[in-house]
């Protein structure tokens, strides 16, 4: 017995995913202008946009490579820890994306970021029950990745610089707006204060790049502990 | 560095692939009891919390603003995606003015 997989799903989907695909342009933009820089030319950018597909493990490979010490272990490790986040956020989707099916889950999973989690896991806790939303929501945002990536490579002399519009902070607005509208009860209050507080500390004692996962695993961590069975 | 672009991108590409799934296939082995469950629920408010914080840290007046705006929109306007549209106009706005 396989869970719903309809084309309406998907389509419900990618409408949502539009106006993440603008944030993601955009930022798709800034790192073709870092790539540019870095020697990539339109192809190599848009290669890495379509292979890594994540914009923060892409801009620390391009810094890696940069250094002209990179090793491939080097590499992949960077890539490892900066995406160490997605181990959290497949694990999270885990027990309703599988009962898709292993096929379509994990095609799916190739179309995964931060945006259409985030979006993706709210509507799963407002009853979303067809399990192609996930991959509708990851499409309109891979195409808006790419394309950002190869203007901004191609076009990196003239463009202006994304931070100029506000969109470096879309993802942050995104994230704050999906949170305000999660919380419904006083107990999703606690998640929001564990996850800011821990990725405040951890930012501090150890980088940015830690923090998120830290944040989330800790959220988890005391909505697990203060759990009471229904009764 | 010696290697060629395709085997640097292969490499890339193999260590964001596992991250996407392991997470996931580990998951399989784990049972979903609701204590599980009030975790996973509770994983993306906090990535989300996080996420806002660390803007709000790294940015300044503006991207605090804005932000503070953002969860005032959502709660106004009852659309989150409105709000976080209007809240890139407002921090592009302050930027622009010079906060």
């Amino acid at each position: 017995m396989t869970a719903l997989f309809s084309y309406d799903g998907f389509r419900r989907g990618a409408r949502d995913g539009v106006p993440l695909a603008v944030s993601i342009f955009a930022y798709g933009v800034g790192f073709g202008l870092v790539a540019a820089q870095a020697g990539f030319g339109v192809g190599k950018a848009v290669a890495t946009s379509a292979a890594i597909y994540s914009g923060s493990a892409q801009l620390a490979a391009v810094n890696l490579l940069q250094t002209g010490e990179a090793t491939l272990w080097a590499l992949f490790a960077t890539i490892l820890v900066i995406n160490a986040r997605y181990l959290l956020f497949g694990a999270a989707l885990q027990p309703w994306l599988w009962q898709a099916g292993p096929l379509r889950a994990y095609g799916s999973l190739l179309l995964l970021g931060d945006a259409n989690w985030l979006m993706t896991m709210r509507r799963i806790r407002e009853g979303e029950e067809d399990r192609a939303y996930l991959a509708g929501t990851g499409t309109p945002i891979t195409l808006g990745w790419l394309a950002g990536t190869a203007l901004g490579a191609g076009a990196v002399s003239i463009l202006p610089r994304p931070e100029a519009l506000g969109f470096d902070l879309m993802l942050a607005c995104f994230a704050a707006g999906m949170m305000t509208a999660m919380v419904k009860v006083r107990a999703d209050l606690l998640p929001v204060v564990v996850g800011a507080g821990t990725a405040l500390l951890v930012a501090h004692l150890f980088g940015p790049a830690p923090a998120i996962i830290a944040a989330g695993l800790a959220g988890a961590a005391v909505a697990a502990l203060v759990h009471r069975e229904a009764v | 560095m010696t290697q060629s672009f395709p085997v640097l991108l292969a490499v890339m590409a193999a260590a964001a692939f596992l991250c996407r799934v392991a997470g996931f296939t580990l998951m399989r082995f784990v049972p979903v009891s609701p204590r599980v469950e009030a975790a996973l629920r509770a994983t993306p408010l906090a990535v989300m919390a996080g996420i806002t914080a660390l803007a709000v840290q790294a940015g300044g007046l503006a991207e605090g603003l804005a932000l503070a705006s953002v969860v005032a929109l959502t709660l106004l306007l009852r659309s989150d995606v409105a709000a976080a549209l209007l809240g890139v106009v407002v921090v592009a706005g302050l930027r622009w003015a010079g906060v």
